[in-house]
């Protein structure tokens, strides 16, 4: 603590007993995250923008040579450029889409349930958060099966009730992969955004409503005047970083089509691949580490951009004390 | 209709720490009864959305291999035998294994990795705290999974490819986002009780073990399942960093019986998903109630 000089009164500064290693302490209780982190994160990280940089594959295994930003060019301009923009594409649409599929589903079952004169509600409340209790890997494996062409359940189910020509096909169509996709990833992620936003209605003052009611404020307009705005500026923050997470939510796509169905004339990126899943082929199957750890570096500006503009938002930064 | 507008509806809103009470003690008006079933109706049709691939997976589960799939939920001819032979012909129990030895020592190592750094930045007072807890932040933003080719490139060096070992040391790396919601928690328990212990003696690391840990519990249950569950639900390292099926976890082990297109595998892996997830999804709705007040804690920062 320093005494400011126009406090007038001299206080002799308080000489701390401590001796000097204690000032270490703090940073004993952090060793073993930062330990691990440094290894398997912060080394990693390097050692990634290292192989970015070279020609690392399978024909140069033993001696991988260094070619500036060769990897870049080929993924950004290059010949690569003909799988990697509609993979592109394809990530914003999902993210999009994914994030605010699962938002409005999950708001609208949130004010649904808050209904005062529904008294079984909890019931409800507990169904509906079911999918968020899944281990997710299981479910959306579970779904990749339910909506198989051959012996999946949906489709059982529509030709029963409706006839054979009922039958979708749910993965091996490139436009119903993405719908299927975004079916998938909305069942899994509303029971998530639905309880945020049943906490976000309980901190909304009851007086609000109250003086709409007064004013004569149907309940359409008290929604879209009061619940809306108020949901959506609590929720901003959290909608980007849902976004962020599905601009790399492999396990959604990868799981459910393998980034099918094949599209004639791209090699790495098929109808439903996001960004991360063709890094993950391009290491995975085609051998190429160099291609894939360009395009995570790429993924990471990406997202890094999007982290740091939802930090700003939140006022993250102004707020750690 | 009359029945059910009898007694008074009373909503508990919460604001800024006091309880307070929306009472809606009032028949409803006939446009707000025709609300209320609309909303029912809803809801009905979310429910059975939610419910209806749920059953349609149980009922594989106890249907014989070669059977038909109609769409209908009651499994003909119901049997047992998908669930025997996961157990006695697959390599599930294998997977087990491995995903629990590797998910019990993750959650632990976890635990006190995040608890330990969570109750310093909390609580003690560092020149580079401020530094720190930023650069977490930061650090989450390049996601372990991004290094995939940097690090199948370093276990192939390092002989790391096929070990439980390698998984292990990427899945026990210290947890930025959990440091974050675990500091969060910590900053909700009254300074006063940490005074109080140090004016009778105690030291930091007392007053952390004999205070803090105990009254986190709840909190160091809900991370200890995010990270047991984190194991079961890790597919993109694992399946590139393990090869061979002995040393294969849940993820990967499980897409096995699903690229093999037949029915036969269908209704195994049914099987093997319904053993896999009732445990987790029983642990994690004892432990609701702390999931979404973290989150929620977390969220506000």
């Amino acid at each position: 603590m320093n005494v400011l000089p126009s406090a007038g009164v001299s206080r002799p500064p308080v000489r701390s007993r401590r001796p000097w290693w204690q000032g270490a302490v703090p940073y004993l209780y952090l060793s073993p995250a930062l330990l691990t982190i440094a290894l398997m994160q912060v080394f990693p990280v390097g050692y990634t923008i290292y192989v970015a940089f070279t020609n690392y594959n399978l024909n140069n295994f033993a001696n991988p040579r260094f070619i500036g930003l060769e990897n870049f060019r080929e993924i950004i301009t290059g010949r690569l450029l003909r799988e990697m923009a509609p993979a592109f594409g394809w990530t914003i649409t999902f993210a999009v889409l994914g994030t605010l599929l699962a938002f409005s589903v999950g708001l609208v079952l949130a004010v649904l349930l808050s209904n005062p004169f529904l008294r079984e509600g909890a019931i409800y409340r507990g169904i509906l958060i079911l999918p968020w209790a899944l281990p997710g890997t299981v479910a959306i494996l579970a779904w990749s099966g339910l909506l198989n062409d051959g012996y999946g359940q949906i489709n059982g189910l529509l030709t029963r009730l409706f006839g054979p020509e009922a039958a979708v096909p749910w993965l091996t169509n490139p436009t119903m992969a993405k719908v299927s996709v975004l079916l998938v990833n909305t069942w899994l992620g509303f029971p998530f955004m639905m309880s945020l936003c049943l906490g976000a209605l309980q901190s909304i003052p009851p007086e609000l409503y109250e003086a709409a009611e007064i004013d004569g404020a149907s309940s359409w307009k008290q929604f879209w005047h009061i619940t809306l705005p108020i949901l959506t500026s609590f929720s901003l923050p959290l909608l980007i970083s849902t976004f962020s997470y599905n601009f790399n939510n492999f396990g959604a796509v990868f799981l459910l089509t393998g980034g099918g169905p094949p599209v004639p004339g791209r090699t790495y990126a098929g109808a439903t691949d996001l960004l991360i899943s063709v890094a993950y082929k391009l290491t995975q199957q085609y051998f190429q580490w160099g291609l894939g750890a360009a395009t995570s570096i790429i993924l990471f500006f990406i997202v890094g951009t999007l982290s740091l503009l939802q930090f700003k938002l939140s006022g993250t930064f102004r707020e750690v004390r | 209709m009359a029945a059910v507008t009898q007694a008074p509806y009373r909503v508990p809103v919460e604001t800024r720490g006091r309880s307070r009470t929306r009472v809606v003690d009032r028949k409803p008006r006939p446009h707000e009864v025709v609300q209320l079933w609309i909303t029912r109706l809803v809801l009905w049709v979310a429910c059975a959305a939610v419910l209806l691939p749920l059953l349609f997976i149980v009922s594989a589960s106890f249907t014989a291999g070669d059977a038909f799939f109609s769409g209908s939920l009651i499994p003909r001819p119901f049997t047992l035998s998908n669930y025997a032979k996961v157990l006695t012909e697959t390599k599930y129990l294998t997977w087990l294994k491995n995903t629990v030895i590797v998910a019990l020592i993750t959650g632990t190592i976890q635990v006190i990795n995040t608890s330990l750094s969570a109750y310093a930045f909390a609580r003690l007072r560092f020149r580079l705290r401020r530094v720190g807890l930023i650069g977490l932040l930061l650090l989450q933003m390049f996601p372990t999974f991004l290094n995939l080719p940097a690090l199948y490139l370093l276990f192939l060096k390092l002989d790391l490819i096929d070990s439980l070992v390698g998984i292990g040391l990427i899945m026990v790396t210290g947890n930025a986002f959990n440091i974050w919601v675990m500091k969060g928690f910590i900053d909700g328990l009254p300074i006063e009780l940490d005074e109080a212990a140090k004016v009778d003696g105690a030291t930091d690391f007392q007053v952390f073990t004999r205070i803090i840990l105990p009254l986190s519990a709840p909190m160091l249950a809900v991370q200890f399942l995010w990270a047991v569950v984190g194991v079961f639900n890790e597919y993109l390292l694992s399946s590139v960093l393990i090869q061979s099926p002995d040393k294969m976890i849940m993820g990967p082990g499980l897409q096995n019986f699903i690229v093999n297109q037949f029915s036969a595998h269908w209704t195994q892996f049914a099987a093997a998903a319904v053993l896999t997830s009732v445990p987790l999804v029983a642990l994690w709705l004892y432990l609701q109630r702390y999931i979404v007040s973290g989150l929620a804690g977390a969220l506000k920062g």
